[in-house]
């Protein structure tokens, strides 16, 4: 489905954020400022900036973890500094410093999340009967990386989107490893072959392409909202980094090497972007330079947001944080 | 009052739930036939959007169930047996930790039934107690209710509960007939309920137990006083009135049907050193199944608690003296 110029120059400023942002936590990781760890984004942020673009404010969310969810959150339009305060273990957290990284909004109808790689698909199933029931056309928006469809847990939700008509959207973030383990150790197919088994409309796409992820996503949230059901994309996409910051970037056994990230960072999704918006002649460079600008200034705010907030209190951990009444 | 059935009580529990709150629905393995009665028919009543055969996939039910609580529904899962609610114990888990991990400002109510228990020499697979490999869970409760009056009390009440509720049923108390009233109830988490007054030893029984801690207890009338607690709920635990009774025999016997280790018995013994050390007069015994696979077949009552081994239990109490 086609996209407007706002909303292909918004996709590219979402593109610049997320990189902005995925330095910053990388920056502050190193300087053993982050809580927990961090799975750096880059290379990999069209797949959640293109494909949360077109979520309503009451459609339910589940991000994936690459970036820490901030390019999802971004392009929902979700203010993404009480996320960092809670990486930092604050008490302006969006958890209260209970979670160290939970993407967490209700107000945005995204209810959490867990640490567990894969267990978005039943909960997600679980939005969409709800999603169904409430009968105000809302649908579900979720996303996983390559390692997350391995889950059996999949299978099962396949099943039931299908056959209960539900209306999510899943979108697969396959950059090419689970950790260390290669796509090709795992599957002879592509992932959405699988969906497309089962009956669901599943497509393969250009993962490094912004607008070809969000045209994609675009149309499967019309289709959702029409109450045609579910659709799978399998956006292939590509990590410029090791799996989590601090452990080895391994193919297999094998350190990549300089020169397949280099070729990896030859279809940089900023770069692609960029291309394309500028022989469109909708950026110029005068707004690529702004844009760049703006997003520098917006995460030393943040981050200055987050600094600024006290350690959670301990006393935050009491029954009624555990039980509801 | 009536007469009725523990699995009746479960029925009318979940279709008084089910007319008093639309978001209320159930979900589950053979639930709409009901392979075991206390769903049979309610299809009739409330249509395929709320009474809804799952696909055989545990995780499934479970899991689906904690995105639709979020979303503002109220899912009763029904596992059928309370074995197969051990493979979505992940899910379980993350239930728990739900609200807490973000704030304590989301909620996740649903509630999980299966049933337990053995007694049937139906073997491993199908007659576990597997509320011990819960109890370690932070953030659901449990409840385990004994007879009918209970059955119904507690499940209405697992219900109308903001958090997850894992809810067993006793397989070999399931037709067991109770006074129920006709009007409206609800039985409280957290409260247990004195089956027996007595002076010379505490027993505390779950579910099944406590029929035979019963017979038990008649057995030695006029030669030891034997009070009977069933705890009702295991999340939350009545501590206080457990801790009364002991104060009064000074012995403690636990009797659980799960096998010993790690379990319920456990915690509630090593509860009781903590709390009510001085008041013991005697270590605390523990009457509970082998750990073993529970077999099929007639070596089942080897590994089962047995009327037997309670009376065992109550003479080792009442021989030592601290």
């Amino acid at each position: 489905m086609a996209l407007n110029k706002a909303e292909k120059i918004q996709l590219y400023r979402n593109l610049v954020r997320a990189r902005a942002y995925d330095r910053l936590f990388a920056g502050l990781m190193t300087r053993g400022k982050l809580q927990g760890f961090y799975h750096r984004a880059e290379g990999g942020e069209a797949p959640g900036v293109g494909a949360f673009a077109f979520v309503r404010e009451d459609d339910y969310v589940w991000p994936h973890f690459r970036g820490h969810a901030v390019p999802h959150m971004l392009s929902m339009g979700i203010d993404v500094r009480p996320f960092l305060a809670e990486h930092l273990g604050r008490k302006a957290g969006m958890c209260k410093g209970l979670a160290a990284y939970h993407p967490f909004s209700p107000e945005n109808n995204l209810y959490g999340w867990c640490g567990s790689v894969g267990f978005l698909w039943h909960v997600t199933a679980g939005y969409a009967m709800a999603a169904k029931w409430n009968g105000k056309k809302q649908i579900v928006m979720a996303s996983v990386g390559d390692g997350g469809t391995n889950r059996g847990l999949m299978h099962e939700a396949l099943i039931v989107a299908k056959k209960w008509n539900l209306p999510v959207v899943w979108i697969v973030e396959n950059n090419g490893l689970a950790i260390f383990v290669p796509n090709e150790d795992v599957y002879d197919v592509d992932i959405a072959d699988i969906a497309r088994g089962y009956g669901i409309k599943a497509e393969v796409i250009d993962g490094q392409d912004v607008l070809a992820v969000a045209e994609a996503a675009k149309e499967a949230v019309h289709r959702a909202r029409d109450g045609k059901g579910p659709t799978f994309i399998e956006c292939k996409t590509a990590r410029f980094y090791e799996h989590d910051m601090g452990i080895p970037d391994l193919y297999r056994n094998v350190p990549r090497s300089k020169e397949e990230i280099e070729k990896l960072r030859e279809r940089d999704p900023i770069v692609i972007c960029r291309g394309k918006l500028l022989a469109e002649h909708i950026l110029t460079e005068e707004m690529i330079e702004d844009i760049e600008e703006q997003a520098q200034f917006e995460v030393a705010e943040a981050e200055a947001f987050a600094e600024a907030s006290p350690r959670p209190d301990p006393s935050l951990i009491n029954p009624s944080t555990l039980y509801a009444d | 009052m009536s007469e009725i059935a523990f699995y009746q009580a479960m029925k009318d529990a979940i279709s008084e739930e089910m007319d008093r709150d639309e978001k209320v629905y159930l979900i589950g393995e053979d639930v709409v036939g009901g392979v075991y009665p206390h769903t049979a028919g309610l299809i009739d009543k409330f249509g395929s959007d709320r009474i809804i055969d799952a696909p055989l996939a545990e995780n499934l039910i479970v899991g689906s169930s904690i995105g639709a609580a979020l979303a503002g529904y109220r899912p009763i899962c029904d596992m059928m047996e309370a074995d197969f609610i051990l493979i979505a114990i992940d899910e379980i888990s993350k239930a728990g930790q739900w609200r807490f991990m973000h704030g304590g400002v989301v909620q996740v109510p649903m509630v999980i039934i299966g049933g337990n228990g053995g007694y049937h020499g139906v073997a491993n697979d199908h007659a576990k107690m597997v509320y011990g490999n819960l109890l370690h869970i932070p953030g659901i409760k449990i409840a385990v209710p004994s007879n009918a009056y209970d059955a119904k009390g507690l499940l209405k009440t697992a219900i109308r509960d903001n958090n997850p509720v894992i809810y067993f049923w006793h397989k070999d108390c399931f037709m067991d007939k109770g006074e129920v009233p006709d009007e409206e109830y609800t039985i409280p988490f957290g409260e247990a309920r004195i089956v027996r007054e007595g002076s010379d030893v505490t027993l505390v029984a779950v579910q099944k137990m406590v029929s035979m801690a019963e017979k038990v207890a008649q057995q030695l009338e006029g030669s030891i006083s034997i009070e009977i607690i069933d705890p009702r709920t295991l999340i939350p635990l009545d501590m206080e009135t457990i801790l009364r009774s002991i104060e009064k025999t000074m012995r403690l016997v636990i009797v659980d049907e799960a096998n010993a280790r790690g379990g319920f018995a456990s915690e509630l013994s090593a509860r009781v050193m903590e709390q009510g050390f001085d008041l013991l007069d005697a270590p605390v015994v523990r009457v509970c199944g082998l750990d073993y696979p529970i077999p099929g077949g007639f070596l089942e009552t080897v590994v089962l608690p047995s009327e037997e081994r309670i009376r065992a239990g109550i003479e080792e109490a009442m021989a030592r003296n601290l």
